[in-house]
């Protein structure tokens, strides 16, 4: 019996900064979408406020897609990009 | 189930609603945030495209339900777990239109001294109205997650 291994393809959300949505509604949604406390959405927002940018996620493509979406819809910028660690 | 209640000043807000509503007619075609995804995904943001219209004329609907006759009677808006959240998406959506359009010409720094102040003389009259709109629905936003914070869903039910 021959078992195959597929490697896929790692990829990270990545939250991008704005500078007109309110700080407590970029740290309430990253909290609702990625389950992270306070402390975790905290850090993340204010990585991306003074950095522009945040990976708030990584792993498979088909999850992160769904997490960058989510973003959107709550009117958070994100892309994605491959994981070159991986 | 957890309702707030708030009472606005009708002479305040209802001249605000005519140019919120204008702004929100132009988020029916546009993106209040652009897709940043790579041209290699091309395919996937007009999909995502479609369905993210669709997800944010449905939350300025739930909006503007909020002012209604009781609104226009009584002054009175009420939130609750069900408004929140598309409340608090269309507010979000609304300021960064106004942002991108009407507010286009202020600067950052000095944008975050008027919000800072709630002063607005500097500006010319559209742009104090358009102010006015982008300060009122931040304190929308206040308000719901002050009061309604959906994280603490769990926590009061």
């Amino acid at each position: 019996m021959s078992v195959e291994v597929e490697k896929k393809a790692i990829w990270r959300v990545v939250f991008l900064n704005d500078a007109v949505t309110r700080m407590s509604y970029a740290v309430m949604v990253l909290r609702k979408l990625f389950g992270f406390d306070e402390q975790t959405a905290t850090k993340h927002m204010l990585e991306a406020h003074e950095n522009g940018r945040s990976v708030v996620w990584v792993g498979l493509r088909e999850n992160a897609e769904a997490y960058a979406f989510s973003l959107q819809q709550w009117h958070l910028s994100a892309t994605l990009e491959p994981d070159e660690e991986s | 189930m957890k309702r707030v209640e708030v009472r606005l000043s009708i002479p305040a807000v209802a001249p605000l609603l005519d140019l919120i509503k204008a702004v929100s007619d132009e988020l029916h075609s546009t993106l209040a945030v652009p897709l940043a995804l790579s041209d290699s995904d091309a395919e996937l943001a007009s999909v995502w495209g479609e369905d993210l219209l669709e997800s944010q004329r449905e939350d300025c609907d739930r909006l503007f339900s909020l002012f209604d006759q009781e609104f226009f009677t009584e002054g009175v808006v009420a939130f609750d777990r069900d408004n929140a959240e598309p409340v608090l998406r269309a507010c979000a959506a609304l300021r960064l239109r106004f942002r991108a359009t009407r507010l286009v010409n202020i600067p950052d720094d000095t944008l975050e001294a008027l919000e800072a102040s709630s002063t607005m003389g500097e500006l010319d009259v559209e742009a104090q109205k358009a102010f006015a709109c982008f300060m009122f629905l931040d304190e929308l936003q206040k308000i719901i997650l002050k009061y309604l914070d959906p994280m603490a869903v769990e926590e009061d039910e």
